[in-house]
């Protein structure tokens, strides 16, 4: 939802970037091993600034740059940009482009029927499906090796922290603008229970993103409620919500800015970093007193 | 009569606000929520009653005895059966003001700045219809003027949304162009509060001038009334009061057209009679409205605004349709 909304933002950068990214890769013509890719979507953005070289990369798209939204977005700063449009995939002529089936279907189509060769990754469902993701991405980039090791500990590390859950689930719940919360079937829900905790949406039976009323986030009683931090400086009302006395008054632990931003918007190596956040939270919830269930 | 009339719709105010109180996604049973009011335990029941549904009741009553007072004091003065601040822009251009000086972010992300906003757009409309008006005296010409001012605040408003780097901020055209009290806090009742108290004096100060105003501006003067005072006690209470109510409610329209013509027939007509039965049942419907976004789709609730205007619209298509026969007959 949130990376349709950007649009706007697309604009901003001027051209000069496009243009650079075409004068940089005139149509590569390497028989060994992909040589330039371009991705479109945020969250292939991280998985290829994981794991492919520098060289290699054509551009990224506009929203890698977005602290909110890309964990990794200091790492993109220096790399060309683009706005997902078929006409600049052309322009650049990467051997490969990688986008998300959830982003811009057309210039997917467009692409695949002039020959050009589209990569596309499933909107992240589930924790358990990263180190898949991770994988996959480095065959096509020839970065097999690599993407076995990020993979590996990614499988190990999150092994060790089902192994450790215990046996007191604190109940938790992801409270995002216009009190919109991740429901099951979310990235943040498999993230949110690997962490050992309960996520009340799904326990309400809310699945993907749903609003959920205030009234009952303060009859619920959870013992977590995470807050995202607003999207940009500019007010808007639907950042209001977060700061509604009601919350503040339930008794909910609120940390602020305790999940890395970016770090569970999109899965890849770096959505550990939020499993991380959330244990030290819970763990400081179960030291602090019993939970109430 | 008049007195009967009051108590009447007073009681219905107070009944439908308890109403109000009681419904919400939450379960609480009836005793439980209206006790749990009064209680100051932290519990989840006072909790939810004390910081959601109260002030939600309170702006619902506020709101619309704000919208009813300045629709029948907008229909006095400018003795037009179809003044109201919706229709007129009034509304609209308060939900400009507000947007314009929130969503810039020129007074950070406080909630103050939207009644300020809210005021001056709000007078601003005021300003430009009554000098429109003046020599202008035909009964749809102010309505047709106050159409175009309306449907020009709108697309403004929408277009200072569009054009917000906040993705949310376009989704909340509609709360400015249809209001809602979803989710209120008392911060809101505190800010809105005062500056309409003060609108409703206003009104209230201008019921005599207002009788005498119904005579026409020369017959009021040569019963020496000061028509110019009358129209800053106007001018000033309707832009106070719907400014108020639109920064933090969005603008809901139609409460200040529908409300005055239902208590009429139950008043001795003068305008003056009017102004306290149309601010008891400004918020009376406005409440049960409010009631009503709640019940009818309790899983996304309506905005109150499409309610108001579900009732209103049609009311307006016949009063339009019933003034005109008027005139021609």
């Amino acid at each position: 939802m949130a990376v349709s909304a950007h649009v706007s933002d697309l604009i901003k950068p001027g051209i000069a970037a496009f243009i650079a990214a075409a004068l940089a890769y005139p149509a590569p013509a390497h028989a060994a091993g992909p040589r330039g890719v371009m991705s479109l979507n945020v969250c292939t953005d991280q998985l290829v600034l994981s794991l492919a070289e520098p060289a290699d990369i054509v551009s990224l798209s506009e929203l890698s740059v977005d602290p909110t939204l890309s964990f990794m977005a200091g790492e993109a700063a220096s790399y060309p940009k683009n706005a997902g449009l078929a006409e600049e995939v052309l322009a650049a002529r990467p051997s490969v482009v990688v986008t998300g089936t959830y982003s811009l279907h057309n210039t997917t189509a467009l692409l695949s029927g002039l020959g050009t060769r589209v990569e596309e990754f499933p909107y992240q469902q589930s924790i358990d499906t990263i180190p898949a993701d991770i994988r996959r991405m480095g065959t096509i980039l020839g970065k097999e090796d690599e993407a076995e090791a990020l993979a590996r500990d990614f499988e190990a590390e999150l092994a060790t922290a089902r192994a450790d859950l215990g046996g007191v689930h604190p109940r938790a719940i992801v409270f995002g603008p216009n009190g919109v919360v991740a429901g099951a079937g979310t990235l943040q829900h498999t993230v949110l229970e690997a962490a050992g905790f309960r996520n009340l949406a799904a326990e309400r039976g809310m699945t993907g993103m749903a609003p959920y009323p205030l009234e009952l986030l303060v009859a619920d009683r959870p013992d977590l409620v995470l807050l995202s931090a607003p999207m940009t400086d500019a007010p808007a009302l639907a950042d209001r919500i977060a700061r509604h006395p009601a919350i503040a008054a339930s008794g909910a632990a609120l940390p602020s800015g305790a999940i890395p931003a970016g770090s569970w918007d999109c899965g890849g190596p770096f959505t550990l970093e939020a499993l991380r956040a959330l244990r030290s939270i819970r763990d400081g919830l179960l030291a602090e007193d019993q939970p109430s269930k | 009569m008049i007195s009967r009339l009051n108590i009447i719709l007073a009681a219905s105010v107070l009944i439908l606000a308890a109403l109000s109180l009681l419904v919400g996604p939450a379960a609480l049973g009836p005793g439980e929520s209206l006790s749990a009011i009064f209680s100051s335990d932290g519990g989840t029941a006072a909790l939810i009653m004390r910081e959601i549904r109260l002030p939600r009741a309170l702006l619902g009553v506020l709101i619309g005895a704000s919208l009813g007072l300045s629709g029948a004091a907008l229909q006095g003065f400018l003795r037009n059966p179809l003044a109201e601040p919706g229709i007129i822009g009034v509304s609209s251009s308060a939900s400009l003001g507000a947007v314009l000086v929130f969503y810039s972010g020129l007074a950070g992300a406080s909630l103050l700045a939207l009644p300020a906003g809210a005021l001056v757009g709000a007078l601003a409309a005021m300003l430009a219809l009554i000098g429109f008006s003046r020599g202008n005296t035909a009964t749809l010409t102010l309505i047709l003027a106050g159409v175009a001012l309306s449907s020009l605040a709108g697309a403004l408003t929408s277009l200072a949304l569009n054009l917000s780097p906040n993705p949310f901020a376009s989704y909340e055209i509609i709360f400015w162009l249809l209001g809602s009290l979803k989710d209120r806090s008392m911060e809101h009742v505190w800010i809105a509060l005062p500056l309409m108290l003060a609108g409703w004096i206003m009104i209230a100060v201008s019921a005599r001038a207002l009788d005498a105003l119904s005579f026409g501006e020369e017959a009021a003067a040569s019963l020496g009334v000061d028509v110019g005072r009358a129209r800053l006690l106007v001018v000033g209470g309707v832009a106070l009061s719907v400014g108020a109510a639109t920064a933090v409610a969005g603008a809901i329209g139609f409460v200040g057209l529908v409300v005055p013509h239902l208590v009429r027939p139950f008043t001795d007509r003068m305008p003056g009679g009017l102004l306290l039965p149309s601010a008891l049942g400004g918020a009376a419907l406005l409440t049960a409205a409010d009631i009503a976004a709640r019940l009818i789709r309790p899983a996304g609730e309506l905005n109150v605004g499409v309610v108001t205007a579900l009732i209103g619209a049609p009311f307006f298509l016949w009063l339009v349709a019933h003034s005109r026969r008027e005139v021609q007959s």
